[in-house]
């Protein structure tokens, strides 16, 4: 049989497994080069895996298998032609069963395995999905090797993505770097320099070190000094607007959050202190729900034994929850803000300490419910696909799920607008807000009004308990990592006023993730924001935004 | 208000005093009350004391401070870092270094640690550091007006901030282990029995001075400013004092206090890590004080003791159901008893027609609000 007489990638396989000399194997491999063959990849992944077996028929005659996954009570393992991926049948036209520590695998070493590697390297060159072309490609890129030069260059002719021709041009620059001859080198810096690629910055650097050394090529090294700099600009760039992205849809959270807590704040004058554990009972409901969309969920409060069944759906129907958990998560918060204020807040309307004391004790039993019911450990909330990916803009990476919180905060932001300003218990609560004696005399029900505004607010911290679920765990004490930024936030905002709330949000927000950058360090940073604000309230002590008072105490 | 303190009470004084500094110490030394309960009972005296911090400011001037934990930890940690220094090489690097250091890789001690190596400044950084912290927060705090739950929430953002700072290892703190193992303490053995019983002694007056200290502090006119500044700050400040001054002095002198009590509490518990900062420990002391009754200086003594005391059997208990207890008993607490078992019990001897002077001192505070609002 000659080596080359195969057609088929499979066939080439074969005849490269079977082929003795060891020249002739690597130019058999080497031929399947180019070859977009779905084949290939797991065939050669086998090979290297010792998963492909030689089977010797009574003829002595070898033939290359794989074996079929499932075994029987003995072991043993269907044989699978790797020529045609049909079964191996004996003379009688039976399946062979056999045992897989019968049989020897074909035989590679380090020299094979580095030819199928660049096989395999160039076939990723034409995968159909972009995203991995790229990946491929600044592999290739990375790797320096010149051999891969003319592969890169055709299939870079025949690319048509915008993303990938870039990753194409960054990836035969960088092998370029390395050329023997200094036009091409010079020549291939220009092309970084347009570029401005993050990834070469290191082998710029290397460039600029090699042609400083004797002998100097100053040519070279003005290129290579060139090139640094535009990309050390265009890495502040993506730093600083991938900074205020972070702030941006950190201040969202904060702002979903705290949102809640500057209406009841603002209007009863109360401190929630258990308003981060109502946020967390919207998350533990996303949870729930997610379990009942997927593999049902046992809890066992106190001792009791209580299955929730599940769905088993999968794929964009189990995604779907998340749609179902928004509202579910509102209402199960509200309803149990609505409970806390019948039960302890009404009471304490007029004491604000006192009420700080009270909530206090309420998140206590809370978080404990949380552990007797959902365990100590944190809980795993699985992200929808449509939440979990990510947008590379001129390599800034937008998260789906920051994208998603942040419009979702300009949404309820909005809703709140609307209903605090055009609807009519929105004016019922903006009259108890500026007097509360004045409106009751008037005939505002102030009880229905305290107690539906209660309900929003904890409603509007559920919501923000079910996109937390969605960037970290949740656990039973998630609830005390954010109280103290919320409070901040409202106090830095200004009591009862949204805009202040906004504002402060997204300013806290920004600037958090600001000095976590430029310090390195969240911690120190976290520690300068808290001192920047307790300097900002020597300026304003009551905040961006102050409520219009004429009480002397107010 | 003639006299400071009327003869039944000071007679009252000197018999708890004396009971506390010789009868329990000597009981102790007979073997009749064991070593574990003297230790105990000294952890306890300590959250006493911290619990008067608490009081002296919410209680009497109606600042509810959530950072009496960060005092009381600094000045465990002051202490702490006298008593590290005190383990020498006994330590399980063997070397002259902390052992968390040593861990580290720090190869020399850090200059700021370097005079810890005499009691007498770690006791004077006991005073001065929680001291000069207090005094540049409430300055700060006092003087822009923030006032009722803003100064509050501040406190507890300042402890929260704290806290996170301890945390971190290079700031040669011991970050989230702490300080622990102390072996000696002026050259005893911080783990005999003597030293417990001196220590037990030591806390004993500590809490009689800070008492005595503060019973006289609010019966003078200083005590009167400061409920009236509970009560109406706008009144008092119209009248023509200086209200930010008087709250600082406040506020300074219940940081010491605290800062005393965390001293004292290191060597008795033998550890100290930044999980004594966090604000739930700052509202644990703010508890005992509700519990006990504020606006008074004997509520928070009981409360402190009384609440840990059940702590310590809850947790055993009904491990789980410890903090629902706790929360549960807040909340009712506050809602159905603003003045905790001592104005309870006030009531049930005003049943029997006995006037009470413990009484008169506590305004409620939430009847003057209510009437402003």
């Amino acid at each position: 049989m000659s080596a080359f007489s195969a057609n088929t990638p499979r066939q080439t396989i074969v005849a490269a497994i079977l082929e003795e000399d060891d020249a002739k194997k690597a130019a058999l491999i080497s031929s399947l080069s180019g070859n977009a063959s779905a084949d290939i990849a797991p065939l050669m992944a086998a090979w290297k895996e010792d998963a492909i077996y030689l089977f010797k028929t009574p003829e002595d005659k070898v033939i290359p298998v794989l074996l079929a996954e499932e075994k029987d009570a003995n072991g043993k393992q269907t044989a699978i032609l790797v020529e045609d991926a049909s079964p191996l049948k004996d003379a009688t036209g039976q399946p062979v069963r056999i045992l897989a520590s019968d049989l020897d695998a074909a035989a590679h070493d380090s020299n094979l395995r580095g030819v199928m590697k660049g096989v395999l390297d160039l076939q990723a060159l034409a995968n159909p999905n972009p995203a991995k072309r790229i990946l491929a490609i600044g592999t290739l890129g990375m790797a320096q090797d010149p051999d891969k030069l003319p592969a890169l260059l055709s299939r870079q002719s025949v690319e048509t993505d915008h993303a990938t021709n870039r990753a194409f041009r960054e990836a035969i620059a960088l092998i370029q770097l390395k050329d023997e001859s200094p036009d091409t080198r010079l020549k291939a810096l220009v092309e970084l320099k347009s570029l401005a690629s993050l990834a070469s910055y290191d082998f710029v650097k290397a460039a600029l070190a090699e042609a400083s050394a004797p002998p100097e090529n100053p040519a070279i090294a003005a290129a290579a000094r060139d090139a640094i700099l535009s990309i050390d600009s265009h890495r502040v760039t993506v730093n600083t607007l991938g900074t205020c992205f972070r702030g941006l849809s950190l201040g969202s959270i904060l702002l979903l959050v705290a949102l809640g807590l500057a209406i009841t704040f603002g209007l009863m004058g109360v401190i929630n202190m258990a308003h981060g554990e109502i946020m967390v009972v919207g998350a533990y409901a996303t949870f729930v729900v997610q379990a009942i969309f997927g593999e049902g969920l046992d809890i066992s409060p106190f001792g009791f034994h209580l299955p929730i069944p599940g769905m088993h759906l999968s794929g964009a129907k189990l995604d779907a929850y998340f749609l179902v958990a928004l509202p579910v998560a509102f209402l199960s918060a509200a309803a149990v803000g609505i409970a806390l204020e019948r039960t302890v807040i009404q009471f304490l309307y007029r004491r604000p300490l006192e009420s700080l004391l009270a909530t206090w004790g309420v998140s206590l039993v809370l978080q404990q419910l949380f552990r007797l019911v959902f365990g100590a450990n944190n809980v795993q909330v699985y992200s929808p696909a449509w939440l979990s990916g990510n947008w590379t803009i001129n390599d800034i990476i937008f998260g789906w799920n920051r994208v998603f919180v942040i419009g979702f905060t300009i949404a309820v932001v909005a809703l709140v607008w609307v209903i605090l300003n055009r609807t009519s218990l929105g004016l019922l609560i903006r009259a108890v807000m500026q007097n509360r004696q004045m409106a009751a005399c008037m005939g505002v029900p102030t009880e229905r009004v305290n107690m539906l505004t209660f309900g929003l607010g904890s409603g509007l911290a559920g919501l923000a308990g079910a996109f937390l679920s969605q960037i970290g765990n949740v656990g039973p004490s998630l609830g005390q990592s954010y109280i103290v930024d919320c409070f901040m936030t409202v106090v830095v905002g200004g009591v009862g006023s949204i805009a202040g709330t906004v504002l402060s949000a997204l300013a806290i927000g920004v600037t958090d993730q600001s000095l976590q950058q430029y310090l390195g360090n969240p911690v120190l940073g976290k520690i300068l924001v808290l001192v920047a604000i307790i300097a900002f309230l020597q300026w304003r002590p009551a905040g961006l935004f102050v409520t219009k008072s004429r009480s002397l105490e107010g | 208000m003639t006299r400071t303190f009327s003869k039944i009470e000071l007679l009252l004084i000197a018999i708890s005093a004396l009971l506390l500094i010789v009868v329990v110490p000597a009981l102790n030394a007979m073997g009749m009350i064991s070593d574990y309960s003297i230790n105990l009972w000294g952890k306890y005296l300590c959250y006493a004391i911290l619990a008067i911090s608490v009081d002296l400011l919410w209680g009497y001037t109606g600042l509810l401070s959530l950072g009496q934990a960060l005092f009381f930890s600094l000045g465990g940690y002051m202490m702490g870092m006298y008593l590290m220094l005190m383990i020498g090489k006994l330590g399980q690097y063997k070397s002259d270094l902390p052992d968390f250091m040593v861990f580290l890789g720090h190869t020399f001690l850090p200059s700021f640690w370097k005079p810890f190596y005499s009691p007498l400044f770690a006791g004077a950084m006991v005073l001065l550091v929680p001291g000069l912290l207090a005094c540049v927060f409430g300055y700060l705090a006092f003087r822009s007006r923030i006032k009722g739950v803003y100064f509050s929430i501040l406190t507890q953002a300042l402890t929260y901030g704290a806290a996170l700072m301890f945390f971190r290892n290079d700031m040669t703190m011991g970050g989230n282990n702490g300080f622990t193992d102390f072996r000696f303490i002026l050259g005893a053995d911080i783990r005999s029995p003597e030293t417990k019983r001196a220590l037990f002694i030591a806390t004993a007056v500590a809490i009689v001075a800070v008492f005595v200290g503060c019973r006289w502090l609010t019966r003078t006119k200083f005590g009167l400013v400061q409920r009236a500044i509970r009560d109406s700050e706008v009144r008092v400040l119209f009248s023509g004092y200086a209200a930010a001054n008087y709250k600082l002095f406040v506020f300074v002198v219940s940081g010491l206090i605290a800062s005393i009590s965390g001293a004292l509490f290191v060597p008795q518990v033998g550890i100290i890590n930044p999980g004594e900062m966090e604000t739930t420990k700052s509202l644990e002391a703010v508890v005992w004080v509700a519990v006990g009754g504020r606006g008074t200086l004997i509520g928070p003594i009981i409360g402190a003791i009384g609440v840990n005391w059940m702590k310590s059997w809850a947790t055993q208990a009904y491990p789980d159901l410890w903090l629902i207890i706790l929360g549960g008993m807040f909340v009712v607490i506050v809602l159905f008893l603003p003045k905790g078992i001592v104005g309870l019990l006030g009531k049930l001897l005003g049943l029997f027609g006995k006037p009470n002077t413990v009484i008169d001192e506590s305004t409620a505070p939430h009847e003057t609000e209510a009437a402003k609002s």
